[in-house]
């Protein structure tokens, strides 16, 4: 039998494109190889036997090589279906996306309609998953007002998905200075007023500061929870179709549901 | 009439009642217009809408959505804030309503602004006050979000076309499907005055789309060029225009002058007697003011407008058909259906044992969309003979049981609007059908993976020439079947009072459709 060989790569777009070049270049016959993204959760995964672990560290070059690759023998499509893919949370992604690949560079630009195709439907669940989750955080995403009048958002979402949504805010708020912060990984989106926004690895982010509300905020989430509540129909009340529009793991940022709301506690019993 | 009006009440209180008074207009979507950030000012708008939070009654909030005023001097039967009603009143100013949209919207609690409002002295006065809002908003305070505003019936052309240019979306409520319901229940509404409003939009938009600064001559089809000297005026003192015109704001609540058109039209003679104001016959439907300084296009995310439903004895057969004759002939966007919600004792009033009629309401969205989105017609889908839904089937299911000679089809082959027909094929299911076949043959086991719903569709098509199981094409049979599956309704919509709801649309007196309704929509 022959040993597999398990290609190990960081968790990013990088990382599994360096990966997905070192595996199609070792001529190994697709079939023996495995790309595994190591992700926070997988560092203590069970390793399988007869097999060959190979770490690839991210290599910018092969990179480029394999987005350019993709662009010019799939398509566009296909390439920006992979990079949102490659945000997911899914473990098995990084081989989700290399036999993806395989197939794409064979077929060329008709591969992404072939959604008959567990290869091919593989990648367009994880990235409608990803652009799903993205387009929530854009309606449930809030902002506090700190004493500097710097706006503050938390988000704990599934997928990695702040990058997608930052240039929705900084086009939208392009006069205000704001950070959104990603408390599952540890990275935040800075905005200053008229600049660009910047990503960063933000590990030892201290948000005491950013906590320090100003003086209307609490004001203007009073005004919001008010609203909130007195727009509902109460012949209408319907909390199950409201936990299926909005998760309750969205909540926990969101100031109409905070915990000394009435209106939300009725809301976990689920009534 | 008793009014109790509280001076300086708390913005707070101000909200509170103002939002509950809005709460029953349905539009809370934020969609159909695609607009950049615009450097200096705040806000952007996305084409597909975006909701913010779900309320308890699961609908979505996307828009602030308040009245301006709920003093109101109609007494239309069905409404919380009709005259006679001994209810709280209060009225916004508009700085108040800026400051909350602007303030929210930085938090991104809203997509935007949802302005409605009661009818305050006159329509024109009303319609007067949510312009000013806008043009604060917009221009003042620079907010470049979502806003949609309600044309108010009866306000004059040159208002409504003004609020138009700094508003994404108008509506104007239809409020009851007929003129005679309308006549019943708003007595001091008018199926005229709701449709004209309407009707100069339509034109408008039409008109504004694709020339920004061009004037058509509806008689010979040339364009009409502007007087350069306006142009030019409009360039090179927007700045001095601006600040003066906030000056105005501040001070008193009268229309700026430069909103006049340069034209015949004076807008006092239009405020003196608005019942004669028409649209300039021969001339185009925009014009009659002068248009802001940043142009965001004039009603460029179209019109809605909403109906009540089971306040007045229509059928379904009546709404759907009107809603058809909206879509088509005044290019609606959306019609919106609001279960009524008794809020006031009324003799003229149904009473609602079983609370809002939503199943009724939940069908009426169903057919809507097999309008917009299915190439059905009304007429297709019911009958002066069956003028209302089956409570136990849907609209499509119900269609195609009516019409099992078109079944099965195969679905390697079926046009697209063919495939739309079948019971458990979506829009999107049929789009991925038409994609992939383009490169292999689907078989059953592939409609399942894109999303198909293979327990309704099974019966009406064959994949490579064969149907999924040997069935028999026999319409008790299927609707057995059908029925055996449990629809998927909205949670809170259950079919534990399905048999009351029965009894209760046998009720409903079958009058035949009122034709003249329909054709008083084409104006």
């Amino acid at each position: 039998m022959i040993t597999k060989k398990i290609f190990m790569c960081e968790d990013s777009i990088e990382g599994i494109f360096a990966a997905i070049y070192d595996a199609g270049s070792s001529r190994y016959g697709h079939d023996n190889i495995r790309i595994q993204v190591q992700t926070a959760g997988t560092e203590n995964f069970d390793m399988e036997l007869f097999s060959e672990y190979i770490y690839v560290a991210g290599d910018e070059e092969k990179a480029l090589k394999v987005s350019k690759a993709i662009r010019e023998k799939i398509s566009g499509e296909a390439y920006e279906m992979v990079c949102h893919a490659a945000l997911s949370d899914e473990g098995k992604k990084g081989d989700m996306i290399y036999r993806f690949l395989i197939l794409g560079f064979s077929l060329g630009p008709k591969a992404v309609n072939l959604l008959n195709n567990d290869k091919v439907l593989n990648i367009f669940n994880l990235n409608r998953n990803v652009m799903n989750e993205s387009h929530h955080f854009l309606g449930f995403l809030r902002f506090t007002e700190s004493k500097d009048n710097i706006l503050f958002a938390k988000i704990k979402p599934r997928n990695d998905i702040l990058r997608l949504i930052a240039p929705h805010f900084s086009d939208r708020l392009n006069m205000e200075n704001f950070i959104i912060f990603d408390e599952r990984r540890k990275t935040a989106v800075f905005h200053k007023s008229g600049f660009f926004w910047i990503y960063v690895t933000a590990d030892d982010f201290n948000m005491d500061k950013l906590l320090e509300l100003s003086d209307q905020e609490e004001e203007f989430q009073s005004l919001w929870k008010t609203f909130f509540n007195t727009i509902a129909i109460e012949e209408r009340k319907n909390y199950r179709l409201q936990r299926n529009n909005l998760p309750l793991r969205f909540r926990s940022n969101m100031p109409e549901f905070s915990s000394n709301d009435i209106n939300s506690s009725d809301d976990i019993s689920g009534k | 009439m008793s009014v109790i009006i509280q001076e300086r009440m708390p913005v707070q209180k101000k909200l509170e009642i103002l939002s509950a008074a809005a709460k029953y207009d349905v539009a809370c979507t934020s969609s159909g217009v695609d607009r950049s950030g615009s450097p200096g000012g705040m806000g952007n708008s996305v084409g597909c809408g975006i909701c913010h939070t779900f309320s308890a009654d699961g609908r979505c909030i996307s828009l602030l959505k308040i009245l301006f005023t709920n003093e109101c001097i109609f007494d239309c039967k069905y409404c919380l804030n009709r005259a006679s009603n001994d209810i709280v009143r209060a009225s916004f100013t508009p700085e108040e309503v800026c400051t909350l949209t602007m303030e929210f919207y930085r938090r991104n609690y809203i997509e935007g602004l949802f302005l409605s409002s009661g009818i305050l002295v006159s329509p024109n006065h009303t319609m007067e006050l949510l312009c000013i809002t806008l043009k604060m908003l917009r221009e003042v305070h620079r907010f470049n979000g979502y806003i949609h505003c309600k044309a108010v019936p009866g306000a004059a052309p040159s208002l409504i076309e003004m609020t138009g240019w700094y508003a994404d979306r108008m509506s104007v409520n239809l409020e009851l499907p007929t003129a005679s319901g309308l006549r019943n229940l708003a007595p001091h509404k008018s199926r005229k005055n709701i449709l004209r409003p309407m009707k100069q939009i339509q034109l408008g938009r039409k008109e504004a789309v694709g020339k920004p600064f061009r004037i058509q001559d509806s008689r010979t089809g040339s364009d009409i060029k502007l007087p350069d000297d306006l142009r030019l005026k409009d360039s090179l003192n927007k700045d001095d225009l601006r600040l003066e015109e906030d000056l105005r704001l501040k001070k008193d609540l009268k229309l700026p002058d430069e909103w006049k058109s340069e034209g015949d039209w004076k807008l006092q003679d239009n405020f003196k007697n608005p019942e004669t104001v028409i649209l300039r016959p021969s001339s185009s439907a925009l014009g009659l003011v002068k248009r802001p300084a940043v142009s965001r296009g004039f009603v460029p995310a179209g019109q809605s407008t909403q109906m009540i439903i089971g306040a007045t004895p229509e059928n379904d057969y009546q709404i759907i058909s009107v809603a058809e004759a909206l879509y088509q002939k005044f290019d609606l966007k959306r019609v919106f259906y609001s279960a009524y919600v008794k809020v006031n004792e009324d003799s003229s009033l149904p009473s609602l044992q079983d609370g809002p009629p939503l199943l009724r309401e939940h069908r009426l969205y169903q057919a809507d969309w097999l309008l917009r989105f299915y190439g059905f017609q009304a007429s297709e889908l019911l009958s002066e003979e069956r003028p209302n839904f089956n409570i136990l089937m849907d609209p499509k299911c119900n269609w195609a049981l009516g019409h099992l000679g078109k079944f099965p089809i195969e679905v390697n082959k079926a046009d697209y609007y063919t495939l739309l027909r079948v019971p458990g094929i979506g829009v999107k299911s049929a789009q991925r059908i038409v994609k992939i076949r383009k490169t292999s043959n689907l078989r059953f086991e592939d409609l399942k993976k894109i999303g198909v719903v293979l327990k309704r569709a099974l019966y009406f098509i064959t994949c490579g020439g064969k149907m999924m199981y040997p069935v028999r094409l026999e319409e008790n049979y299927i609707t057995n079947q059908l029925i055996s599956i449990k629809e998927r309704l909205p949670y809170g919509i259950d079919g534990s009072n399905l048999y009351e709801q029965l009894s209760l649309f046998d009720d409903v007196n079958f009058t035949s459709l009122n034709h003249t309704d329909i054709r008083s929509l084409t104006l």
